[in-house]
C-alpha cells in the first residue's frame, strides 16, 4: 500500500501558499499572505511538521522597542536636540538658563540635554559675567539616536546597520530595550513532494460546509464532501476545569461522607488552649517554640477563653491530673500561654471544639483543611499544609475499633496492604500509626490514631472512649501524582495545571 | 530523637542473635524504626515518650524483654556512698534542684565514651529542654573531694578551664566566646549570680548548665568510676534524667551508689531513687480500652515483656510496679497501651466498624462546590493557594489598607501575613504566569481572614470565591456577563444588583459593588495599571471577589 496524505482545509491551503515559496518562509508572512492568524498558522505548520510533511525550525532573534522614556523623546524629540534648536532660535548663542526655558524642557532633563550636547560637540560652553553660555557650533544637529528613535516608534522592531552606533548609545541610556521574538520558518520537505501535490490535486470537489439553505433544498443530494483529517491530535484548548488537588479532596470528602462522618471546621489562628492546652500537651513542649509554631501578633496576640469551668478543669489536669487519675504535668499552669494566638498547627483542635459543643453520641466527625507550622518553604516542607483527621464517638469503642476504622478508610481510599505499630501522640493513648505498602516507596506512614487520653476527654465531661484518625492525605495524592516536591501541591503554574488532572 | 549505634554491639547486649528483619520487626513492635543502616552502623528512631531508649543500652533493656530474654523490672541496686551534696541559699529562682549518683566500675573505651555523651546530649534536647529543664554533667569520680557544694557565684568570680579549652577563663567570658556558652549561656545569663559546682577543695565542677571544667569534668577512657549530676528547674524531670543516666551506666557493668543531697530548708533526699512506682489497674479497664479479653496471666506476661513487674491481685485487679526510668507513665491509660504492645501489635485484630452515623457534607462546601461547578462552566480554571502571604501583596501592591493578621515568627516576609482578600493572590498568580497561553481566566475559592476585637480568637473567617480574566485586551461587560451568569446560577435573579463603586484597586469608573438583598457581598472592576504595575504584569485584567455566608445559603 502507498503512503497517503489525508489534509484539512486549512492545512490545504497553508500547503498550496508554502509550495510557492522556494526555502524557508516565516510563519507569519505566511499567515499574512493568507489573511490568516498567525498563530492559527503555526498550529498548522505543526500539525504537519508532526507528520513529517513540512520542516519547522524556531529561530530566535533581537528585536528592539521603545521604553517609557525612550516613547517621549520619540514623541516630543530628544532633550539634547530641543535645546540645540533653541539655541539656534536664539541667535546661535544664549544664556543656559534662556536656552532651557525656550526649549520647555524639564528641570530634570536639563543635565542630559547639556551632557548630550557636548559629548556631540555642538555646543561650546563658556562664562559671561557669572553665566553659563552656550554657543552653538552647527545650525543642524544631527542625532542617530533620533532617527533609532523615530525609526522603532514608527512600528519596526529590527534596526537598519546604518543606525548601528545610534543602537547603541540608545541602549546605553536606556531609551530602548531588547526583547527576544521567536519566528518559525518553514519549509515543504523535498521528499514528500509529490505525495504532497497528490494530496493537493486530490478531493478538492465536494461539500465544504454543510449548510442549513443545503439541507431545505436538498442541495447536497448526488455530492461528496471533502474530507477532513480525523487522525490528527486535536490541539491543547483551556476550558476551565478543577484543580487536581481540589479533585483529590473532594473524593477524600466523598468516602468519608459515605463512611458516615460528618464534615466539620474550626478558625486558622487559634488560642494555644484550642491548639495545645484541651489536648494535654505540656505548656513547655518544644512543638510550642517560636521556630515550629507561628504566634499571631498583629493586630492581637492574645484571645480569650470562652468557658472558665473547662478553663478551670484542664488547668488542674495539667498541674496535678485533676479528677482523671493522671498525675498531670507537676507544673503550673499559665493563663498567659494559654490565651496567646497562633496559627493552628494540625486540625486536631477542631475535633475538641466539635466534642465540645456536641451531646448524646454516637457521633463521626471528619475535617480536612488547612494547618501552619513556621517552616521555610522548601521542596520538603511548606508553611502549610491539609490535613485530614476524624474522630468517632461512641459507648464501648476500642482499640480494636480505631484499628478497624483506620483501616476500613485506608482501604476505601485504596490502600491494599497495611500494618500497625503502636505511635505516640501527646493526646492519644494508646496509639497507632498505619503503614501502607506502596508498590515503589515500600512501607510508608498513612494514618497515625490514637484514643483520646482521660486528660483530653473528662475536663469536656467526657467519660465515653473516644477514637481520633489522621490520614496522611497530602502525601498519599503526591504518591498518586507522582509528585515528589511539596510546592506543587499549591502549583502556581498555569500551563501544569491545565495539563494535569487527577484520575481516580 | 535518632540513637545510633554497632548493630554488633546491641545484639550483644540483647545476647541474642536477630538478622536484620527480625531487629526491625521488634523494634516496629516497640514504636521503634530503623531509620538507615550502613555497615555495622545502625540509626534509630525512638518516640519522644521512650526517653529510657535514648541509649543503645536503653533499647537493649527493652528489646531483652520484649523478646522474652530477661523479662520484668530490671534489677540494678543502689549502695548507698554516704558522699554528700550540700546545696546552698540563692538558687531557689535561678536552678533549684540537684539529683547526683556514682557508678563505679563501668565499662570505658572511646566508643562508649562518645555513647554517654551522646545520651548525654539527647536527653538534655528533648526532656531537659535544651538544658533549659534539666542538664547533665558526668564527672572523675576518684579526683573529687566530697561533699560537693552546689550554690550561686558572681559572674566575674567565676574562673576555671572550661571542658576543650586549655586556658582559664572568667564566667562572663564563658559565655561570649565558649561556644556553649553562647548556645546556653542565655538559661542563666540574666541572674545576678550563677549556679556553681565546686568540690570541698574548691576545685570547680561545672557551671550548670553551660559547661563542664576541663579537669574534673573531662571523661577519659581511664575513667571507671563516674560521678553523675543532673541540675534543673523541675524535680521530677532532674530525677528522672538521673534515673535514665545511671541505669545506661550500670548496664555496662557499673555499680551505683547514692549520694545524700541537703538542701538549704533542711530538706534531704538520697539519689538516684530507683524504686519501681506501683500502679494498681483494673483488669476490666484494660479489656475495655483494648478490646482484647485477656486473662489476668496475659496481662501479667505483656507487662513482664515491657519491663514492668506485675501480679494479680484477686480476680479482677493486676498490681504493676513501674520502672523508675520511665518518664512517660502519667495515667493508668499509660501502663494499658504497653498491655498491647507487650501482647503485640500485629497480634491485634481489628475490630469490623459499627458504629451507625449519618455523613453530610457543611452546607458552606456544597455552596462552594456549587460556586466552583458555575465558574468552570463560564470558562475558569480552578486555582490553590496558601492562605499566607505578604503585607506587600494583600496592601501596598493594591493601593489598600485593610486590617491583616501577621505572624510575630515568619520564615520569610513572603508568608508572613494571613491572606483577608482573595483578589490580590490572584493578581500574584497572573503575574506569575504572563509566559502562559492567554487568555486567562482563573478562579479560587478559599477562606480569608479579617481581625475582629469581638471574637474569641479576634478573627473573622470567612468564604470567598474570585474570578480573574487577562488577556491583551479585557472587556468589563463580559466579566459582568459571568458574574451575572454566576448569581443566577446560585438563585440569585431579581435579588442581586451592582453599584458604581470607587476604589483605588480599580481604574475609575470602571468599578462596582455587588449587592444582594442590597447588603454588600462583593465587587467587581479593571484593575488599577498602578495596581497592575505594582505586581508587574503586563497585561490588563478585569476581576472580581464575592464573599460566601456562612450558613452556605443566601437568606432571604
Amino acid at each position: 500500500m502507498t503512503e497517503q496524505i489525508q489534509l484539512t482545509e486549512g492545512e490545504r491551503r497553508v500547503l498550496s501558499e508554502l509550495l510557492k515559496v522556494d526555502g524557508e518562509i516565516a510563519a507569519e508572512s505566511l499567515a499574512q499572505q493568507l489573511g490568516e492568524r498567525t498563530d492559527r498558522v503555526i498550529s498548522i505548520l505543526n500539525s504537519l511538521a508532526e507528520r513529517e510533511i513540512v520542516r519547522l525550525s524556531v529561530q530566535e532573534r533581537e528585536t528592539f522597542l521603545l521604553t517609557d522614556e525612550g516613547a517621549q523623546y520619540a514623541n516630543e524629540g530628544l532633550p539634547e536636540v530641543r535645546l540645540m534648536r533653541a539655541i539656534v532660535d536664539l541667535g546661535g548663542k544664549a544664556s543656559l538658563s534662556d536656552a532651557v526655558e525656550k526649549a520647555g524642557i524639564s528641570p530634570k532633563a536639563k543635565g542630559i540635554a547639556i551632557n548630550w550636547c557636548r559629548r556631540n560637540g555642538w555646543v561650546q560652553i563658556s562664562k559671561e559675567e557669572g553665566q553659563t553660555i552656550l554657543s552653538a557650533t552647527t545650525e543642524d544637529p544631527q542625532s542617530e539616536v533620533a532617527n533609532v528613535l523615530s525609526h522603532l516608534a514608527s512600528g519596526a522592531k529590527d534596526i537598519p546597520d546604518s543606525l548601528q552606533d545610534g543602537l547603541k548609545q540608545a541602549l546605553e541610556r536606556t531609551l530602548v530595550k531588547t526583547q527576544v521574538a521567536k519566528s518559525f520558518l518553514a519549509k515543504v520537505r523535498t521528499e514528500k513532494m509529490d505525495l504532497i501535490t497528490e494530496a493537493l490535486s486530490q478531493g478538492t470537489e465536494g461539500i465544504i460546509d454543510l449548510t442549513p439553505e443545503m439541507l431545505m433544498t436538498g442541495a447536497w443530494k448526488g455530492k461528496t464532501f471533502r474530507p477532513y483529517n480525523v487522525e490528527i491530535q486535536p490541539a491543547y484548548i483551556n476550558y476551565g476545569r478543577k484543580h487536581p488537588y481540589a479533585e483529590f479532596i473532594d473524593w477524600l470528602k466523598e468516602i468519608l461522607v459515605g463512611l458516615g462522618f460528618t464534615e466539620w471546621f474550626g478558625p486558622y489562628v487559634e488560642t494555644e488552649f484550642w491548639n495545645n492546652d484541651v489536648l494535654f500537651v505540656p505548656q513547655d513542649h518544644v512543638a510550642r517554640e517560636v521556630q515550629d509554631q507561628y504566634r499571631v501578633t498583629k493586630p492581637f496576640d492574645h484571645g480569650d477563653i470562652l468557658d472558665e469551668k473547662h478553663y478551670r478543669a484542664v488547668k488542674a489536669v495539667h498541674e496535678d491530673g485533676g479528677n482523671t487519675g493522671s498525675i498531670g504535668w507537676q507544673a503550673p499552669f499559665s493563663r498567659e500561654i494559654t490565651t496567646r494566638l497562633v496559627l493552628r498547627s494540625h486540625t486536631t483542635p477542631v475535633s475538641m471544639r466539635y466534642l465540645s459543643t456536641h451531646d448524646s453520641p454516637p457521633h463521626k466527625m471528619f475535617i480536612i483543611d488547612r494547618n501552619f507550622r513556621a517552616e521555610k518553604l522548601s521542596a520538603s516542607h511548606a508553611q502549610e499544609f491539609n490535613q485530614c483527621e476524624g474522630i468517632i464517638w461512641d459507648k464501648g469503642l476500642t482499640l480494636r475499633d480505631l484499628m478497624g476504622y483506620i483501616s476500613e478508610i485506608c482501604k476505601r481510599v485504596g490502600i491494599k496492604k497495611m500494618k500497625f505499630k503502636p505511635g505516640q501522640f501527646p493526646f492519644t493513648e494508646p496509639s497507632v500509626e498505619g503503614f501502607a505498602k506502596h508498590e515503589t516507596l515500600g512501607w510508608i506512614e498513612v494514618a497515625p490514631g490514637g484514643i483520646f487520653r482521660p486528660e483530653v476527654t473528662y475536663p469536656l465531661g467526657i467519660k465515653d472512649t473516644v477514637l481520633a484518625w489522621g490520614l496522611g492525605a497530602g502525601r498519599m495524592y503526591m504518591a498518586s501524582m507522582g509528585i515528589a516536591d511539596i510546592r506543587e501541591l499549591y502549583s502556581r503554574d498555569l500551563t501544569w495545571l491545565r495539563r494535569k488532572y487527577f484520575v481516580k | 530523637m535518632i540513637v545510633e549505634c554497632s548493630i554488633k554491639n546491641l545484639l550483644d547486649l540483647v545476647g541474642k542473635k536477630l538478622t536484620i528483619d527480625e531487629l526491625e520487626h521488634t523494634l516496629f513492635m516497640l514504636k521503634a524504626e530503623i531509620e538507615k543502616i550502613e555497615g555495622d552502623t545502625i540509626e534509630i528512631e525512638i518516640n519522644p515518650d521512650r526517653q529510657d531508649m535514648l541509649s543503645v543500652e536503653g533499647i537493649a533493656i527493652a528489646l531483652r524483654a520484649f523478646l522474652g530474654i530477661e523479662t520484668g523490672l530490671p534489677r540494678h541496686p543502689v549502695r548507698k556512698s554516704r558522699k554528700e551534696i550540700i546545696v546552698k541559699r540563692g538558687l531557689e529562682k535561678i536552678r533549684r534542684y540537684i539529683a547526683c549518683g556514682i557508678v563505679k566500675g563501668v565499662e570505658v573505651s572511646d566508643e562508649r565514651i562518645k555513647e554517654y555523651m551522646r545520651l548525654q546530649e539527647s536527653l538534655t534536647a528533648t526532656h531537659g529542654r535544651n538544658r533549659r529543664k534539666a542538664s547533665i554533667g558526668l564527672y572523675v569520680y576518684d579526683a573529687l573531694k566530697f561533699p560537693v557544694i552546689y550554690r550561686p557565684e558572681r559572674p566575674d568570680k567565676i574562673r576555671f578551664v572550661p571542658l576543650g579549652y586549655e586556658s582559664e577563663m572568667d564566667g562572663p567570658t564563658i559565655m561570649r566566646e565558649h561556644e556553649k556558652g553562647i548556645e546556653y549561656g542565655p538559661i542563666i545569663a540574666d541572674f545576678k549570680k550563677w549556679p556553681l559546682l565546686i568540690d570541698s577543695e574548691g576545685k570547680i565542677l561545672s557551671l550548670p548548665p553551660v559547661i563542664n571544667s576541663n579537669d574534673l569534668g573531662r571523661v577519659t577512657e581511664e575513667t571507671t568510676n563516674i560521678f553523675v549530676e543532673v541540675t534543673g528547674t523541675h524535680l521530677p524531670t532532674v530525677e528522672q534524667a538521673l534515673n535514665i543516666m545511671v541505669t545506661a551506666l550500670a548496664e555496662r557493668g557499673g555499680r551505683i551508689e547514692s549520694v545524700t543531697i541537703r538542701y538549704p530548708d533542711g530538706a534531704v533526699l538520697e539519689t538516684p531513687d530507683l524504686t519501681p512506682h506501683t500502679m494498681t489497674i483494673e483488669v476490666e479497664d484494660i479489656r475495655a480500652l483494648t478490646g482484647l479479653e485477656l486473662s489476668s496471666e496475659e496481662i501479667v506476661t505483656s507487662l513482664e515483656r515491657m519491663n514492668y513487674d506485675a501480679q494479680a491481685v484477686g480476680k479482677r485487679k493486676i498490681k504493676v510496679k513501674t520502672p523508675a526510668f520511665r518518664t512517660d507513665i502519667l495515667h493508668p491509660v499509660d501502663v494499658i497501651e504497653d498491655v498491647a504492645i507487650g501482647y503485640g501489635f500485629d497480634r491485634i485484630e481489628p475490630m469490623i466498624p459499627s458504629t451507625m452515623t449519618a455523613g453530610s457534607l457543611r452546607p458552606l462546601t456544597r455552596l462552594k462546590n456549587k460556586c466552583r461547578d458555575l465558574m468552570i462552566g463560564a470558562g475558569y480554571q480552578e486555582i490553590m493557594s496558601y492562605v499566607m502571604t505578604s503585607p506587600e501583596t494583600m496592601n501596598s501592591r493594591m493601593r489598600r489598607a485593610q486590617p491583616l493578621i501577621e505572624v510575630g515568627n515568619p520564615k520569610s516576609r513572603d508568608f508572613s501575613a494571613l491572606r483577608n482578600s482573595l483578589l490580590p493572590v490572584l493578581l500574584d498568580f497572573a503575574a506569575k504566569n504572563q509566559h502562559a497561553d492567554y487568555p486567562q481566566k482563573v478562579f479560587e475559592v478559599g477562606d480569608i481572614v479579617i481581625p475582629d476585637e469581638k471574637r474569641e480568637t479576634r478573627i473573622d473567617q470567612r468564604a470567598a470565591l474570585c474570578g480573574l480574566v487577562t488577556d491583551t485586551r479585557v472587556n468589563l461587560t463580559d466579566l459582568m456577563n459571568d458574574i451575572g451568569f454566576l448569581l443566577r446560577g446560585l438563585g440569585l435573579e431579581g435579588r442581586f444588583r451592582f453599584r458604581s463603586r470607587e476604589d483605588s484597586s480599580f481604574i475609575l469608573g470602571r468599578c462596582g459593588t455587588i449587592l444582594i438583598d442590597d447588603e454588600e457581598v462583593g465587587y467587581f472592576g479593571e484593575i488599577a495599571p498602578e495596581v497592575l504595575e505594582a505586581f508587574g504584569i503586563e497585561s490588563p485584567v478585569v476581576a472580581f471577589e464575592e464573599f460566601l455566608p456562612e450558613s452556605g445559603n443566601w437568606k432571604k
